[in-house]
């Protein structure tokens, strides 16, 4: 009793930070419009932060199968991939209206991946990692080929619409609602099957567990999500072509900010995202031709240093340190 | 002893295993070995190191893959069925190095080990429900493991550990319970309780138990029957005293085939 | 008719590059356990390496092997003495997430060395035999030979020399060949150079069949691992059958398969890797490591 009236204060600012925050961020484009673009907060920053928000759901998605079931994905942009040719195919060969393609993208994103899920996910460590790079580039391969549907390497236009606020709101709320929901389902039934898969996956399967399952509907669940962000993206970017669609980078995004905040737990990813957008911004904007070297470095240089994340460094336990994921029982 | 009376051989077993052949690459670890378990029994399953012990267990929880041989558990052949498939049809295991999930409580291990089936998509979505959190409390107090609830599995002792590993075993409500060393390398304190429970199990909740045990004592005390491997093949199998007085038996459990040549 | 025939001898040649490209990143993996995802961006530089001796210096590509491969070696001596040292002994996903992270770092260096415009070699070798109406192309056929003789190399070094043994005990059981007193960072830092130096030496004979730049690396270390988990760890003769059946594959869909070009090739060879995998973990023909337990 007494810890937790201790803890209480505690909970209770991190609540009312939270909410600070997110009245913050949901008022931001207000002073957007009335700068007129110079102001503290003009388009380019409303833009830039619709960028983060977008990552912060992508990591989220990333960390959610990465993080939660111990399945590292090297290929999770296939399915933002997928999500953004179902919006620009739509949208600029059939004419059809935004929202609507978000769905059609979601869906096909979420069925590829319980497809593609049903065969990889048999496959263990590096093999799944291996067999989820290869699925990505060849994705790519494909968008490139089938080329009287998606244009192939020239690409698609879609229609163009500029209304960064728009985007903007899509973005938060999808974020505040992905992390939501993946801290909801950490603490359900699922969520710790999915951790029991993590520690034991043998002995959850003999405890019941049905794991195949759980794996692939998570997946489905996390490729789902990652299909929306890859619609609004394609919009707000107005061009798509296999290059920049299936950027492997930008799974690499997803590692980074799991890892950097902490990997397997629901808040990393999103502390993760934020200062990897910061540092981009902020720090490194004036190199920009030096950003991915950097990134490659920064990777690096976490698995080697700060394994365990922002999160680790404020005490957090409760996530996975990537140096031992795969490394359990050695002996039979 | 009040010991439940061996099962009249007219029942039918509740698990049956007939020609379990099993080698990894080249190496006969099983060579079609036939077992039966009747509803009721208390089985103790000895060998000496590498006599395929543990592999058997494998392939009756279908860990392994079978290289022959057919398994029936409750009159079904399960020798097809996912090892998730069998544990939700009532036959649960521990094992010989502990596999709790260390970094994990002791009471998300109890909650994670419930019987799964008829399990669902939407049911799945939220936290355990009290029953089942209920059942897991009980059966914590029955491996004397509350005060441990909240702590990690991992930070438990090893003698701890393989108790919670034996109420995870029984979260489920299985019928059929297959013990992999229980007691190895547990403090005698403890083995003494753990006898007990696996005593209670069976005589007050009618649990039918399979256990690999290397401590001969505790095997004649608890058993009604005794199964022996030794290189892959049934040695012997039977009533516990005419097994363990068996001379081929005690010839391979002790090696003396390799003194005399 | 010619047009099998010609596929065929596509399909040969290809493969033979292949081989060569796939043994590096095979005894690095069998050697170390480490799974080298910048394993494409050496054959680039590799490659970048070649067309800068042959545009800057004016030399025929081939005779660039003579620079590639005391570089490559010398690079790979340093990038593990500098980085996969430091990780050798930590799970593969530490190793898989570095290496990575050196594969972006390589391809971006190169964009911004290279700039992201295609580059090609110019050779003299650039004529022809025809056999019954296939051709067969000098440089190609040069290109095998010299992978043939690299392997061929490789295998007896393996084999025959000290060092070779050396690798061999570092490989089976680390700890036993310390307590033997292999000085084992060495060793492995040697293998790494020498697993580079023929990577780059693929390199050389990747320029000369196909145009160069930064980021065509990503697709070579996939065909790497696909053809290594088919033939198992340090199997150069595996290795050699794998290659050809990988390249057998691509080029016989992209021949015989309408509007497909080769593209598609990575698409069936990973296909192909993943129904391997599911139904023979330990690879086609064994050797492969578990990835747990």
């Amino acid at each position: 009793m007494l810890e937790i009236a201790q803890r209480q204060p505690i909970r209770w600012l991190r609540r009312s930070g939270l909410l600070v925050l997110l009245v913050v961020l949901a008022l931001l484009p207000l002073l957007a419009a009335r700068g007129d673009g110079d102001g503290m907060v003009n388009n380019s920053t409303l833009f830039s932060l619709t960028q983060m928000l977008m990552l912060v759901t992508l990591a989220s998605n990333w960390n959610f199968v990465s993080g939660l079931t111990g399945y590292i994905d090297f290929g999770h942009v296939a399915f933002f991939g997928l999500g953004a040719y179902a919006t620009g195919i739509l949208m600029s060969k059939a004419g059809w209206p935004f929202l609507p393609t978000l769905a059609v993208g979601a869906l096909s994103a979420g069925a590829a991946a319980v497809l593609i899920g049903r065969a990889t996910m048999h496959l263990k460590g590096p093999y799944f990692s291996i067999a989820m790079l290869g699925t990505f580039a060849a994705l790519r391969e494909i968008a490139r080929v089938a080329r009287p549907l998606t244009g192939g390497g020239p690409g698609l236009t879609l229609p163009p619409y500029l209304n960064r606020p728009l985007f903007y709101y899509l973005a938060l709320g999808q974020a505040v609602l992905v992390v939501a929901l993946y801290r909801w389902v950490r603490r359900t039934e699922f969520g710790l099957m999915m951790l029991g898969i993590r520690e034991d996956e043998p002995g959850a399967e003999m405890r019941g567990v049905n794991t195949i399952f759980v794996k692939t509907s998570a997946f489905g669940l996390a490729a789902l999500s990652s299909g929306i962000v890859g619609g609004m993206w394609a919009y707000q970017n107005t061009f798509i072509d296999p290059d920049i669609v299936f950027l492997d980078s930008r799974t690499i995004d997803m590692a980074i900010a799991s890892v950097l905040g902490g990997l397997g737990t629901i808040i990393g990813p999103v502390i993760g995202a934020g200062l990897l957008y910061w540092l981009r911004d902020v720090v490194w904007a004036s190199f920009l031709q030096w950003h991915l070297i950097v990134q490659g470095l920064l990777l690096i240089g976490i698995m080697l240093v700060l394994p365990n994340g922002i999160i680790g460094l404020l005490g957090d336990r409760s996530g996975l340190d990537p140096r031992r994921i795969w490394a359990r029982r050695r002996k039979r | 002893m009040n010991r439940r009376p061996p099962c009249a051989a007219n029942a039918s077993p509740l698990l049956e295993g007939r020609g379990i052949g099993k080698s990894f690459g080249g190496l006969a670890a099983l060579a079609g070995v036939d077992v039966a378990v009747y509803p009721g029994d208390v089985v103790g399953l000895i060998g000496p190191n590498g006599s395929g012990k543990t592999t058997l267990f494998n392939c009756l929880t279908r860990l392994d893959g079978l290289d022959a041989g057919r398994i029936h558990f409750k009159g079904v052949d399960i020798t097809d069925h996912q090892p998730f498939q069998v544990a939700r049809m009532g036959m649960s295991r521990t094992f010989q190095n502990i596999r709790v999930y260390r970094k994990l409580t002791v009471i998300e291990n109890m909650l994670l080990s419930r019987q799964w089936r008829g399990a669902r998509w939407p049911g799945l979505l939220r936290p355990s429900r009290p029953e089942v959190t209920e059942r897991a409390d009980d059966l914590l107090e029955f491996v004397t493991l509350v005060e441990q609830r909240v702590d990690l599995a991992g930070s438990l002792s090893w003698g701890q550990q393989r108790l919670l590993e034996i109420g995870m075993a029984l979260m489920s409500d299985p019928d059929l319970i297959l013990l992999d060393e229980a007691t190895s390398g547990v403090n005698p304190l403890l083995v003494d309780a753990i006898r007990d429970r696996i005593m209670t199990l069976n005589t007050t909740h009618g649990k039918t138990i399979v256990l690999i045990e290397h401590n001969i004592e505790l095997v004649a005390d608890l058993c009604s029957r005794v199964v022996v491997l030794d290189h892959g093949e049934k040695l012997a199998d039977g009533e516990v005293g005419a097994v363990l007085d068996d001379p081929a038996v005690s010839e391979a459990y002790f090696g003396r085939r390799g003194l005399n040549g | 008719m010619t047009e099998f025939g010609q596929a065929l001898v596509n399909a040969i040649m290809l493969g033979g590059f292949y081989a060569l490209m796939v043994i590096g990143f095979s005894l690095i993996w069998g050697v170390m356990g480490v799974i080298n995802l910048a394993h494409g961006e050496f054959v680039v530089v590799g490659a970048y390496l070649t067309w800068f001796m042959n545009r800057h210096v004016g030399w025929e590509p081939f005779v660039a092997l003579v620079v590639v491969i005391p570089v490559m070696f010398a690079l790979g001596y340093l990038v593990q003495r500098v980085l996969i040292n430091r990780i050798i002994d930590r799970p593969p996903l530490v190793s898989l997430l570095v290496t990575y992270g050196l594969a972006i770092l390589i391809a971006n260096s190169l964009k911004l060395a290279f700039t992201g415009t295609p580059r090609s070699v110019t050779t003299a070798l650039s004529g022809f035999w025809r056999v019954a109406d296939v051709t067969i192309p000098v440089v190609k056929t040069i290109d095998l030979m010299l992978a043939l003789a690299m392997m061929a190399a490789l295998s007896l070094l393996l084999t025959r020399s000290r060092l070779g043994k050396a690798i061999r005990a570092a490989a089976q059981n680390r700890r036993a060949a310390r307590m033997v007193g292999i000085e084992i960072g060495s060793v492995f830092a040697v293998t790494f150079g020498i697993g580079i130096a023929l990577t780059g030496a693929a390199g050389t004979l990747f320029s000369l069949t196909q145009p160069i730049a930064p980021f065509v690396g990503l697709p070579l270390t996939l065909r790497a691992f696909a053809i290594t988990t088919m033939s198992g760890l340090g199997n150069i003769s595996g290795a050699l059958f794998g290659s050809m059946a990988l390249a057998a594959v691509e080029v016989f869909v992209g021949t015989y398969v309408p509007g497909v070009g080769t593209n598609l090739g990575l698409v069936a060879t990973f296909v192909v890797l993943v129904v391997i995998l599911i139904t023979r973990p330990q690879g086609l023909f064994g050797g492969l490591p578990p990835a747990e337990e």
